[in-house]
């Protein structure tokens, strides 16, 4: 148990799309332990985060999403999500925009971002509906390869650049994982 | 010599042939002058798709990063690599697109061609008459066409047109064709219009032949779902979209008297033009008394659950939204299937020449499962006689339709929790919860999720311990099944002139926030509640409601605390605050064609041969939004897209990213926002409005706010932006909990704001966006990107420009 809390959870088993039949092509994702993972999104220059509704039926990924926000990465807050932040009572870098006009603007090197500073290099989605955060992902990895393809959702998105593998019926597991990348940013 | 109209006779002439083109007389009886394009080729609107695809930037999600179609792929595209053949990943999306399109096009064309032919056969040539109150009989068709049809003969040329359009287009997909992306999505667009017209030749020829309600707002509540077929008779369902063969069995059953025998049931759209078929008042090859006596069993979403139900004796496939292994269920509960057409033979013996008695016998004593029968009536006569026949011998046979309550716990407890029926299921369901709880002896959470299961069945086929889930979801669900009855409105047809003529202004201005058009079929992606959600949301605003298909059918399922569903709760109007059935999935056309004839009847505008100039007007003043929840077919591909060329949005659930292609603008780019005021020809930059047109939801929530965002035009004069303001900003509190971040774009004068958010909105355009405000006189002097302007005429058109006289 010790070594186990030590090398910490483990996030690279079960590399199968969540919808086992989306197989792209030859480029699929890898997964990644939380500490890498939580290491490169602080490297990022100008990261985003990328969260969906999904976040309702797991509630405390608001308050690490929070979290995250916390230490100064933009929360795009998609479909409905924003509900969640409201209700928190936090808005600070919080923006309400679809998933679909936000990775339309993001395929476009001269968007200047949700707050006008410039394009962002790194996207962390999290909490959106596999098959729609999949398509998206796929838009990005076909028309605008500069931004980092990050998803530190439950799922083994195959179209990300870094995933983990499936968690989604390991919950304690995957929030124990969340909780190592926001680990790791806070180095 | 000319001897009579149409006809004239040359004597003493050999070996001469003659080529007469169509003739045209049109000048003389419409008083409309001709538009400029007339059947319109692929290329000649290519200007107006690009002008949307400039604005509406093109977007593809590729479900593939490969192109397998030719021998030297596959070919890797990723990163928009191109392929052996020089093609790149958006031009393949551009192809992949470009073909669902067509698919959809195709079979809605296909299925107006052979309804053509069997209404010619059945009853001749017919008037095509809409009724005194539908002057504007066929928009599309006179708006694509340059002609009015003036009988059942004359949709033959815009068959024809249809049918040469898309051989076209389909050339244009082979390998070492067409490659640029913009130009797949030009002929998309145009397949997407051809579509409109093939819908709508379909609906006007079986409203006519068949009498059926025209542009009726009163047409009757009916009962609907699994619960109202009689299970002491034979039970015979039609399944699928063509009227042709479920007809003749309930003119069969008339004329035979064998109502007391048989229970004729509708599964998807073929149900809606069965029950529209008995709301006329019966033409000599109609019988009267057929009435409401066809039930609307229920729509698509729900075959799987209903055929594992135990509610039928035969089935009678059609074309069109037939599930692909209707044949394999049907037969392991010895249903006999009855395919119809030649577009679905299913592998069965064709047995059209065959005599009646040979071949029900044949299907009733089980020696084959079913039989191809493509003479309609013949088929409809099988149809009658076998649910009759085949109803004792089933029961003789024992057939075990239900699982046994052993039998449900015997495969609840063969779960392992491995959670492979997760990772398939299409709306995500946690099949393994549902299984857990019901182990437990909890069958809510079973019930709670019956609604939500789209019903495809993956789940069984990867289950390594061969559970049958659909079976399980069955019995937790028996009794809903067996009580399942709801209230729907009939199907009423298209928009009368009148009702036009009544809401055209207030549409135009905005005061009526919107037409909201719900289609959809069956992949909800949080189940058929959303259909009933978004419609009651709209509908209680104020705003005009349009639905069909089997998403009037969904949205039938609840009820208010009343017990009402929604079709008791408001009238059947094409008017606010009203909700309209307009029939089945070829009536979808009626919306497009209420959009023009806005345009026409309202504006006065000519349509006749002009279709941009129609979308153009739509596009910039008619604040209507097409909605796409649950939609899974290529179909749907087409309606949206056609939509899309005659300038009106559509917004999409988030699994219709297997589309591949969305168009959405960029509202940060001012130069994308110009249009032409035709006024005097000057460029005036407007707000993003409408923002897209192709939009993707990812929740119903988010849905409602972008439909409301999606309804804002340009000519919106103050009070109409301020109502429609209203509803943006209000959808955007109740779901999201606060203001849309960007409500200020839209507001161009105080006037604009509404009323219960005026003054915080002031104080915020003031504070946050710099904006200078007199605030005695309540007044907003600097900051909107335009002033609001009645009179203001934008168009996309150099050629609206007025010129001085």
């Amino acid at each position: 148990m010790a070594a186990e809390v030590k090398k910490g959870i483990d996030t690279t088993r079960n590399p199968i799309p969540f919808e086992m039949a989306q197989i792209p092509g030859p480029e699929m994702a890898k997964c990644y332990m939380p500490k890498v993972m939580g290491a490169i999104i602080k490297k990022a220059k100008r990261p985003l985060l990328v969260v969906g509704a999904e976040l309702f039926d797991d509630p405390i990924m608001f308050d690490k999403m929070i979290e995250m926000g916390k230490m100064g990465i933009p929360i795009a807050a998609t479909a409905h999500s924003v509900k969640g932040f409201v209700d928190r009572g936090y808005l600070e870098n919080v923006y309400q925009i679809g998933l679909h006009p936000l990775t339309n603007y993001l395929r476009f090197p001269d968007w200047k971002g949700l707050d006008g500073q410039g394009q962002y290099d790194a996207v962390i989605f999290m909490g959106i509906f596999y098959k729609f955060a999949n398509a998206m992902f796929s838009t990005l990895k076909n028309f605008n390869r500069d931004i980092k393809r990050i998803s530190v959702d439950r799922y083994y998105h195959v179209n990300a650049n870094m995933t983990f593998g499936n968690m989604a019926f390991t919950p304690d597991d995957y929030h124990a994982a969340v909780d190592e990348v926001i680990a790791a940013m806070q180095k | 010599m000319a001897t009579r109209e149409g006809s004239f006779s040359v004597e003493d002439m050999k070996n001469v042939q003659i080529n007469i083109g169509a003739v045209v007389k049109e000048a003389d009886e419409w008083d409309q002058e001709m538009g400029p394009h007339p059947k319109p080729g692929v290329a000649t609107l290519r200007s107006w798709d690009h002008m949307i695809a400039n604005r509406y930037k093109i977007m593809y999600a590729p479900a593939d990063d490969t192109c397998t179609l030719c021998t030297y792929g596959p070919c890797d595209l990723t990163g928009n690599k191109r392929g052996a053949c020089g093609i790149d990943q958006a031009g393949a999306c551009g192809k992949i697109v470009l073909i669902a399109c067509l698919m959809g096009t195709c079979a809605h064309s296909a299925h107006g061609r052979h309804l053509y032919h069997w209404c010619m056969d059945k009853f001749g040539d017919m008037k095509f008459d809409m009724g005194d109150e539908i002057l504007v009989d066929s928009p599309l068709y006179q708006t694509i066409m340059g002609t009015k049809p003036k009988s059942f003969k004359d949709f033959n040329e815009g068959l024809y047109y249809l049918e040469e359009g898309v051989v076209q287009l389909l050339a244009a997909t082979h390998t070492g064709q067409e490659s640029a992306y913009i130009d797949f999505e030009s002929k998309a667009l145009h397949a997407g219009m051809l579509d409109l017209l093939g819908m709508e030749i379909c609906d006007m020829l079986q409203i006519v032949a068949y009498n059926m309600p025209r542009g009726a707002a009163d047409a009757p509540i009916i009962e609907i779902g699994m619960g109202t077929l009689d299970q002491s008779k034979g039970v015979l369902i039609a399944y699928g979209h063509n009227l042709a063969a479920g007809a003749e069995a309930m003119i069969y059953a008339e004329e035979n008297g064998l109502w007391d025998k048989v229970d004729i049931g509708g599964v998807c759209c073929t149900a809606h033009d069965l029950n529209r078929i008995g709301l006329g008042k019966g033409e000599a090859k109609v019988p009267a008394g057929i009435g409401m006596k066809p039930k609307v069993a229920g729509a698509i979403g729900w075959w799987r659950k209903m055929v594992r139900s135990g509610v039928m004796d035969c089935v009678m496939v059609d074309e069109q939204c037939v599930w692909c292994d209707v044949l394999e269920d049907s037969k392991k509960r010895k249903i006999p299937v009855i395919a119809t057409t030649d577009k679905i033979m299913l592998g069965l013996v064709d047995r059209t020449n065959d005599s009646v008695d040979a071949i029900v016998d044949d299907l009733v004593s089980f020696r084959v499962p079913g039989v191809a029968i493509l003479d309609p009536v013949k088929a409809g006569i099988v149809g009658i006689r076998t649910a009759i026949a085949v109803k004792p011998k089933r029961a003789e046979a024992h057939i075990q339709n239900l699982i046994t309550e052993a039998q449900f716990q015997e495969g609840i407890k063969k779960c392992t929790t491995c959670n492979d029926c997760a990772f398939v299921c299409p709306p995500h369901i946690r099949i393994s919860k549902l299984i857990g709880d019901a182990v437990k002896g909890d069958m809510t959470t079973f019930s709670n999720t019956y609604e939500i299961c789209v019903g495809c069945g993956r789940c069984e086929q990867v289950c390594p311990q061969g559970i049958n889930i659909l079976d399980l979801f069955e019995y937790a669900n028996r009794q809903v099944v067996k009580d399942q009855k709801f209230k729907m409105r009939s199907g009423r047809g298209p928009a009368r002139d009148t009702e036009i003529r009544s809401v055209g202004a207030p549409i135009v201005l905005g005061t009526i926030p919107g037409v909201i058009a719900l289609v959809g079929c069956s992949n909800y992606p949080n189940g058929t509640k959303e259909a009933y959600d978004m419609a009651k949301e709209f509908v209680d605003r104020g705003y005009i409601v349009v639905t069909s298909g089997c998403m009037a059918m969904d949205m039938s399922l609840y009820t208010d605390v009343d017990g009402k569903t929604i079709w008791e709760q408001y009238p059947g109007g094409f008017d606010g605050r009203n909700i309209c059935n307009t029939g089945s999935c070829v009536s979808n056309a009626n919306i497009g064609d209420a959009a023009i004839k806005v345009a026409t009847i309202f504006a006065h505008r000519n349509h006749r041969g002009n279709f941009d100039d129609i979308a153009d007007y739509i596009l910039n003043k008619v604040g209507a939004c097409g909605v796409a929840w649950g939609a899974y077919s290529q179909k749907a591909a087409a309606i949206a897209t056609g939509c899309n060329r005659l300038g009106i949005p559509v917004v999409v659930q988030p699994h219709s990213v297997m589309y591949r292609r969305s168009f959405i603008g960029r509202a940060d780019k001012p130069e994308d926002w110009m249009v032409i005021d035709a006024r005097d020809g000057k460029m005036q930059q407007i707000e993003p409005a409408p923002e897209a047109m192709l939009y993707i939801a990812e929740t119903k929530e988010e849905a409602m706010v972008e439909m409301a965002k999606l309804c804002l035009r340009p000519s919106d004069n103050s009070i109409g932006r301020s109502i429609k303001l209203t509803h943006y900003c209000d959808i955007s509190m109740k779901y999201c909990g606060k203001l849309p971040d960007d409500w200020h774009i839209y507001v161009r004068d105080a006037k604009d704001l509404p009323i219960t958010y005026k003054e915080m909105m002031m104080k915020e355009l003031e504070s946050k966006h710099g904006w200078t405000i007199d605030w005695k006189a309540k007044k907003i002097l600097t900051g909107p990107l335009r002033p609001a302007d009645v009179s203001f005429d934008p168009t996309n058109l150099p050629r609206k420009i007025r010129t001085k006289k």
